[in-house]
């Protein structure tokens, strides 16, 4: 029964089928790598590799797989988080988090059987404002979350961490404009052929 | 793929992700600016302003006049002569000081002093903020000829 479950969604992985033991494997690897590549870049303030690896997810399996990635891996982040933990502000996150993958899978049911041959960098300069776009709209959500949170007036909540807020958005246009479609290419050539995320 | 081909739409996108950066990055410097502008508020500071008539008889000066910080050239012209001024959308212009009117060729000018010599002034000057110690004038000059010369 598995067994036909799995191969079923891996013949086409945007059928709506039961989360099976592949799905979960998925999304348990990758909150590990999200939540990982976190831990290790705790020093550097906004410039994160998990809204990629989200959308990443979303991308390759869809979004009910991403969006769960984004929501997970704020789950265990947020709890054990050494900057802090604000419940209202971890909620928040957690489901903004998600945007990455819902966008994602939004984008890979067009593109995910696309090939990028000829027009790589007008595809890395798309999959940029890809990465920006959503960024502004988590920005956005976490910090009226914060300023009712903290009674900070919106306007200042919102305008007052805008270096951070760009910087953020800045660093994810520039890590998915590189990091896309090469990684992409790649799962097309060699990952997808061997119908583990199938075109 | 194929709408990557249309480059109007990934510059559309991208000036899109300009625009909201800088729009953020502006209410940024705004929000700056208004918490700065309350701090120093209250604070007195203290520049030069010199008068030139233009009627030979040289320079008047009127030596570190005391005022508000955050003022403007106006407020500061205003404390030391009897000013005529029209506003419009680009800032103030000066149309007499002391009786002195606007008459073609001669225009009142402003000019700011700096390591380099007098600077002639690029805004209305109500649009300029005087800085401590600054020193600063008016020169009524003959305006025929651009850029005017600079005060003696």
């Amino acid at each position: 029964m598995a067994e036909s479950l799995n191969k079923g969604w891996m013949d086409n992985p945007t059928r709506r089928t039961p989360l099976n033991t592949f799905k979960i494997a998925i999304i348990a690897t990758l909150c590990a790598l999200s939540i990982g590549t976190n831990y290790a870049l705790i020093g550097v303030s906004n410039i994160k590799f998990m809204d990629f690896i989200v959308f990443f997810g979303g991308f390759c399996f869809g979004s009910t797989v991403g969006a769960s990635i984004g929501v997970l891996s704020w789950l265990i982040y947020g709890l054990i988080n050494p900057l802090g933990f604000v419940p209202q502000v971890w909620v928040a996150t957690m489901f903004a988090e998600s945007i990455y993958g819902l966008v994602g899978g939004v984008i890979g049911t067009k593109l995910r059987s696309s090939s990028f041959q000829g027009q790589r960098l007008r595809a890395s300069v798309f999959f940029a404002t890809v990465g920006f776009l959503p960024t502004v709209l988590y920005d956005l959500v976490t910090n009226i979350v914060y300023a009712f949170s903290f009674n900070v007036p919106l306007v200042v909540a919102v305008f007052t961490g805008a270096p951070m807020t760009v910087l953020h958005e800045v660093a994810n246009a520039a890590i998915f404009g590189v990091c896309t479609v090469p990684l992409i290419s790649v799962l097309g050539r060699n990952i997808m052929r061997q119908r583990i995320c199938p075109s | 793929m194929s709408f990557l081909r249309n480059k109007w739409i990934l510059i559309a996108l991208l000036t899109l992700c300009w625009a909201i950066a800088t729009s953020f990055l502006a209410g940024y410097y705004y929000l700056q600016y208004n918490d700065l502008s309350a701090k120093v508020r209250g604070v007195i500071i203290s520049a030069s302003l010199g008068i030139d008539y233009g009627n030979g008889s040289g320079i008047i000066w009127h030596n570190e006049t005391r005022m508000n910080a955050g003022s403007t050239l106006l407020n500061l012209t205003k404390l030391v002569a009897h000013v005529n001024y029209t506003k419009s959308l680009s800032g103030a212009s000066i149309d007499a000081i002391d009786g002195v009117s606007n008459s073609y060729p001669s225009w009142w000018m402003w000019w700011s002093s700096s390591t380099n010599g007098w600077v002639l002034g690029s805004v209305a000057c109500d649009r300029y903020v005087v800085g401590e110690n600054e020193t600063l004038l008016w020169y009524f000059q003959d305006i025929t000829t651009y850029p005017p010369t600079p005060p003696p």
